[in-house]
């Protein structure tokens, strides 16, 4: 009698011992652990009312580049570049040429008679036919161009690693700077923390040059002179997040902005006066902790966005 | 003939034992003298792999924790709106607690000049939960993130952190390379 208590213990211990160990094992497990109270979910940021998604996703073309950095639209024909490459692609996905370099090149814009393709410190010139015709190297150390631009034979270079628009005339000749300070205290020249620093012409020639560190785009000159700016710094939709954005803008035929941001990628548009309107394309749409895509704008008001994660061209059109 | 065949045996058990016995001892010897100079591997965090859950801040043995969060200053924009330093939806580019995304203000907003800032951790106040790891990877450059500091890490045969990681960001490194810093710690683990 005595003994079967004994066993009767022992029993009811092991079972006891056993469900401890399952429970703790099952407690520790990933996913099954209480909510912890340090967690910082930036998710509600990324969501998106779809109500403010104003444009659908036709069509992508899978690119052949291991890293494309950039993309220019001129003449119904798209210039990609990455990798030590550029690609003039039909917008159907056609092949037309494919031009080797022997560095990486970081943006590229297609002109009316020429291409530009920007490297870190040098800028190769392109005839329509992908032939080179100069290289432009009279650039600093510190140079990063991230961005170019041409407007009336002036050619605006955007150089993040020294903060300032350089000019040049066609020839490759400097024409002086552009360092982005209107003389009081409210613009504090170009503040680039990170190498994305973009410009370009609107419709009406006007230059706009992104201010990245202070979340506004400013309208200058062609001599330089702030003429005016819009600013739009908030998490939420409406505004420009995080340190330093957008990353990249493009003009819409009708001068509307459209703004790529880093780091919580979103693709949205803006009225010409900088007030919001919509939505392109939602965080959910690319990589998380990816790249901003580079954009570019077609004569029918088509969006092109060059994911570099997906390593693809994505098309976005007007609901 | 037969004695000798005897006594061939009694040496056969004779040297045998002595054999095993030698054996035995250079073994010994050998694993002792690898342990001694064998490289120690150490609990380390690949700061591509984590996603700042917060784990880290509770799943130590050590209060605090042995993680902390360390500032890659050459990939830092010194930024006056800094995501790991400003709650997103901050009322105001101040230093103000209300506005700070640290639970402990161990990050120290320092001014160098219109309108850059430098962030500098105080570790003894870090409690490695990596909100400011999480805001700045999603909303700046990433340079701040966690890194185990190792003059605070007991070094447990199994770490609680790592049985817990969702993205089993810690492993055993060499303890001659024994930090992931970005910058030199690239994403692909190269350094």
């Amino acid at each position: 009698m005595k003994n079967k208590g004994i066993v009767i213990f022992l029993i009811i211990l092991s079972l006891i011992i056993v469900g401890v160990v399952v429970l703790d094992y099952n407690a520790s497990k990933p996913g099954m652990q209480p909510a912890n109270p340090y967690e910082f979910n930036v998710d509600p940021f990324s969501k998106i009312d779809s109500a403010l998604i104003r444009y659908k996703e036709s069509r992508n073309l899978a690119l052949n580049f291991s890293e494309p950095t950039g993309i220019s639209f001129r003449g119904n024909q798209l210039f990609v570049v990455g990798d030590q490459k550029m690609q003039i692609i039909e917008p159907a996905g056609k092949l037309m040429k494919e031009v080797s370099f022997d560095q990486k090149p970081t943006c590229v814009y297609a002109s009316t008679d020429e291409i530009f393709v920007g490297f870190q410190k040098s800028i190769a010139v392109l005839n329509r036919d992908g032939v080179k015709i100069a290289d432009w190297n009279s650039f600093s150390d510190s140079t990063v161009i991230t961005s170019i631009a041409e407007q009336s034979g002036t050619v605006f270079v955007a150089d993040a690693g020294k903060r300032i628009v350089r000019k040049f005339n066609l020839g490759g000749k400097p024409q002086g700077e552009i360092v982005g300070k209107s003389g009081n205290d409210q613009i504090h020249g170009f503040i680039i923390p990170s190498p994305y620093f973009d410009l370009a012409f609107n419709m009406d020639g006007e230059l706009w040059v992104v201010n990245p560190g202070k979340h506004s785009l400013e309208n200058y000159t062609v001599d330089g002179k702030l003429r005016t700016w819009w600013q739009a710094s908030s998490i939420k939709i409406e505004g420009f997040s995080g340190c330093c954005n957008p990353a990249h803008f493009a003009f819409l035929p009708d001068g509307s902005f459209v703004t790529s941001e880093k780091g919580m990628i979103r693709i949205k548009t803006y009225k010409p006066s900088g007030e919001f309107e919509g939505v392109v394309a939602a965080p959910s749409k690319f990589a998380e902790d990816g790249h901003a895509p580079d954009l570019a704008v077609d004569n029918q008001g088509n969006i092109y966005a060059l994911d570099s994660d997906k390593k693809m061209l994505r098309l976005f059109v007007k609901k | 003939m037969e004695n000798n065949h005897k006594k061939s045996r009694r040496d056969f058990i004779r040297s045998g034992t002595r054999l095993s016995l030698l054996i035995t001892l250079g073994a010994v010897g050998g694993l002792a003298a690898k342990h001694v100079t064998a490289e120690k591997y150490v609990w380390q965090i690949d700061p591509f792999k984590c996603t700042q859950c917060g784990r880290c801040a509770t799943s130590c043995v050590m209060t605090p924790s042995a993680a902390k969060c360390i500032h890659a200053y050459d990939l830092c924009g010194y930024c006056d709106l800094c995501g790991g330093y400003l709650k997103p939806d901050a009322n105001q580019l101040s230093t103000a607690a209300e506005n700070q995304l640290c639970p402990t203000a161990a990050i120290q907003r320092k001014y160098i000049e219109e309108p850059y800032f430098e962030y500098v951790i105080n570790e003894d106040l870090c409690i490695g939960c990596a909100k400011c790891v999480k805001g700045c990877t999603s909303f700046g450059n990433g340079s701040l993130h966690l890194q185990i500091i190792h003059r605070i890490c007991l070094n447990c045969n199994e770490c609680s952190i790592a049985r817990l990681c969702p993205s089993q960001a810690i492993s055993r490194v060499k303890a001659s390379k024994s930090y992931n810093v970005k910058g030199s710690f690239t994403k692909d683990g190269k350094v």
